[in-house]
């Protein structure tokens, strides 16, 4: 029912749902791409495929590299991948938020202080140094560590977001009403104040799922990704690592770039409409 | 539930009472002591919290970094011996402040950098401190990212403030949508597209190093021409995207300021609206934004990591990846405590300077 009316009245919102569905249908048939591509046979990291630096054809959409794969298909496996990592890093920032931004808002007093203290912290420090140290420096990094890692640096984002709210909310008549009658602080959270929230977990979410997915483009241009996968800033810092640019051959890096911007800025879009939608006052703004 | 007085109960009764302590009344007479106190001490908690976490953050990374170091410095011709001697891992464990228990190492830690400024030998150029190699490198960062921070919030604020004030306009409505995309995409990106058009295509402008490294660095008017041309490309990468970002963000804050009733009292006064946009408009935006120029130097920085490493500028971004590579421990930690530092005091003196600005600061209680 609310997700209608955000849909009518947000063209960002929409615009933004349109984006990043588009990127996850397209995500969730790579296979389906992968055969239309290359056919069932061809594994399209094996390299001598075809021919190398072909330009885009028929066959190559998007032309082959220097190890004569096909750069299209490289594409195609490389989405779900990132888009896993981003998707998933962001859903685990969310859930470190919302716990502290919560308790930090419920508690409020000395706890609150410090919480807040250590947010701002996280905040003001430049932590994709830390986030590279600490990827480079791990074996086998697989897709959930990467996520962790990123979301153990993206989650101040989404404690801000559900602390000012819940610092709001804590104060509304109907929560003074509910303390009045004497619900205990489990059923006051559970009742009144958890319903409210959802919005805001999904405005938090949307933004740490953009932190999450800049912090990793920019480990995987530096060539630090999930290891033996492919993912979009792999493929870019591959195609750079060996002179795409002086030689001419930028087409082999359009498409990840292209890519990685569509999905930050459908997610983006997303959580600024809904910003706007649940916060009228954000809307008389713009 | 609430059995606090309000702030305001309690501050008269403070007032009326004559003896009350005379600290307390000498904040009440000078507020802006314990505004700078509390925002020092903050400072100084934050920094040694942050350089603490710093110090744990490293060596509670996987493995044990002595080894990784060795192994380094042989491949490196700096240490011929193939075999690990006790006695040599010992020594080096020694030169590179990894003997003892954990809490020694982080007394020694401390006491090194806040007294010496001494972060131990770095493995990237072994046997060379790596304070000497921070040093070396962080002339070229400042001036990076102080051009591109400043230039891009200058730009942004006003265009900012001009795009607001003629909201009504069609180019108005254009430039904020450009911006709004273009906010969305990493400086890196942006670096690319510059590098492929200005550098290759059109050969313009140069995208690799910091300076024509045929010239020798020094004052000359040869080899700062040479600078400022290969800053260009950096600079002009983070500057795109900051001056959206700025952009939008003064954009919002003017419009809800443009509702304000002193403006309609400005108005009706029959103050021209040049006046008005300069005095009454600007000023109102630009203040809010000097506060969060601190908050989005964090991003900047990281940002630059990047930037640097992709035109290969001799800044410590490039520093910190050479000696990620190579598990390089005591040049990476120094190039991540001095980020922090730098960060962290360039907001303290934000934050300092902001009452000079902005007259509320003083009187405000939080």
């Amino acid at each position: 029912m609310v997700l209608i009316n955000l849909w009518k009245e947000s063209g960002k919102f929409k615009l933004g749902m349109v984006i990043t569905l588009f990127l996850l249908v397209a995500a969730a048939l790579n296979q389906v791409l992968l055969r239309w591509a290359v056919g069932p046979d061809v594994d399209p990291m094996t390299a001598g495929s075809f021919g190398i630096f072909l330009d885009p054809q028929r066959d190559h959409l998007l032309g082959t590299d220097r190890f004569g794969r096909d750069v299209f298909s490289l594409v195609v496996i490389a989405l779900p991948v990132s888009l896993t990592v981003a998707f998933l890093a962001g859903a685990m920032s969310t859930a470190i938020g919302v716990v502290m931004g919560f308790f930090s808002g419920f508690v409020g007093g000395l706890t609150d202080s410090i919480l807040r203290t250590f947010t701002d912290m996280f905040i003001v420090i430049p932590t994709l140094p830390l986030i590279i140290i600490l990827a480079a420096n791990t074996r086998n990094l697989g897709s959930v560590k990467l996520a962790l890692f990123l979301a153990a640096f993206s989650w101040p984002a989404a404690a801000r977001v559900i602390r000012s709210q819940v610092l709001s909310l804590r104060e509304r008549p109907y929560i003074e009403l509910s303390r009045m009658t004497n619900l205990s602080n489990r059923e006051i959270i559970v009742g009144d104040i958890l319903p409210n929230m959802a919005p805001y977990v999904a405005i938090g979410f949307a933004q740490a799922s953009v932190g999450s997915a800049f912090a990793l483009v920019g480990l995987t241009v530096l060539g630090i990704g999930p290891s033996g996968q492919m993912d979009l800033g792999r493929i870019i810092s591959e195609a750079l690592g060996y002179g795409v640019i002086s030689l001419g051959k930028e087409w082999i890096f359009i498409a990840p770039v292209a890519l990685l911007i569509l999905l930050f800025l459908g997610l983006a879009l997303i959580s600024q409409g809904m910003e706007e939608f649940f916060n009228p006052r954000l809307r008389t703004q713009t | 539930m609430s059995t606090q007085l309000p702030a305001t109960t309690l501050e008269t009764i403070a007032t009326d009472a004559s003896d009350q302590p005379g600290d307390r009344r000498f904040l009440r007479n000078n507020p802006m002591v314990g505004y700078y106190s509390r925002r020092l001490g903050l400072y100084l908690i934050t920094l040694w919290g942050s350089l603490t976490a710093t110090f744990f953050f490293f060596r509670f990374l996987p493995g044990d970094p002595i080894s990784g170091i060795i192994a380094q410095l042989q491949t490196r011709g700096q240490y011929s011996n193939l075999e690990q001697s006790d006695a040599m891992i010992e020594h080096y464990r020694r030169e590179f402040g990894l003997d003892g228990s954990m809490w020694e190492q982080y007394q020694r830690y401390f006491e090194r950098i806040v007294l010496h400024f001494d972060f131990g030998p770095s493995v990237l150029s072994y046997p060379t401190p790596a304070t000497d190699l921070i040093v070396r490198a962080i002339p070229w960062t400042l001036g990076l990212i102080g051009v591109a921070t400043l230039l891009g919030w200058f730009i942004g604020v006003i265009a900012g403030t001009l795009v607001a004030w003629k909201r009504d306009t069609r180019i108005a409505e254009w430039i904020t949508n450009v911006c709004l995309v273009l906010s969305h995409i990493p400086a890196y990106f942006v670096a690319l597209v510059l590098i492929i058009f200005l550098a290759y295509r059109f050969n313009l402008l140069p995208a690799n190093g910091a300076y024509n490294t045929t010239l020798q660095p020094s004052w000359s008017l040869d080899f700062i021409f040479s600078v400022i041309k290969y800053g260009t490309l950096p600079v002009l990468a983070t500057v795109i995207g900051a001056v959206a970002n700025w952009l939008i963000g003064t954009r919002a804050l003017v419009v809800s300021i443009l509702g304000e009733d002193f403006l309609t009292y400005a108005n009706a006064k029959g103050l021209s609206p040049r006046r008005i946009l300069m005095s009454y408009v600007l000023r109102n935006a630009w203040l809010p934004q000097i506060a969060a120029l601190g908050l989005a130097l964090g991003s900047v920085v990281s940002g630059n990591v990047l930037i640097e490493r992709l035109f290969r500028y001799p800044g410590v971004g490039n520093l910190l990846v050479d000696s990620v590579v190579i598990k390089d421990v005591n040049t990476a930690m120094a190039v991540v405590a001095m980020l922090i530092f730098l960060v962290l005091t360039i907001n303290l003196i934000i934050d300092l300077c902001l009452p000079l600005f902005d007259p509320r600061v003083k009187t405000s209680k939080s």
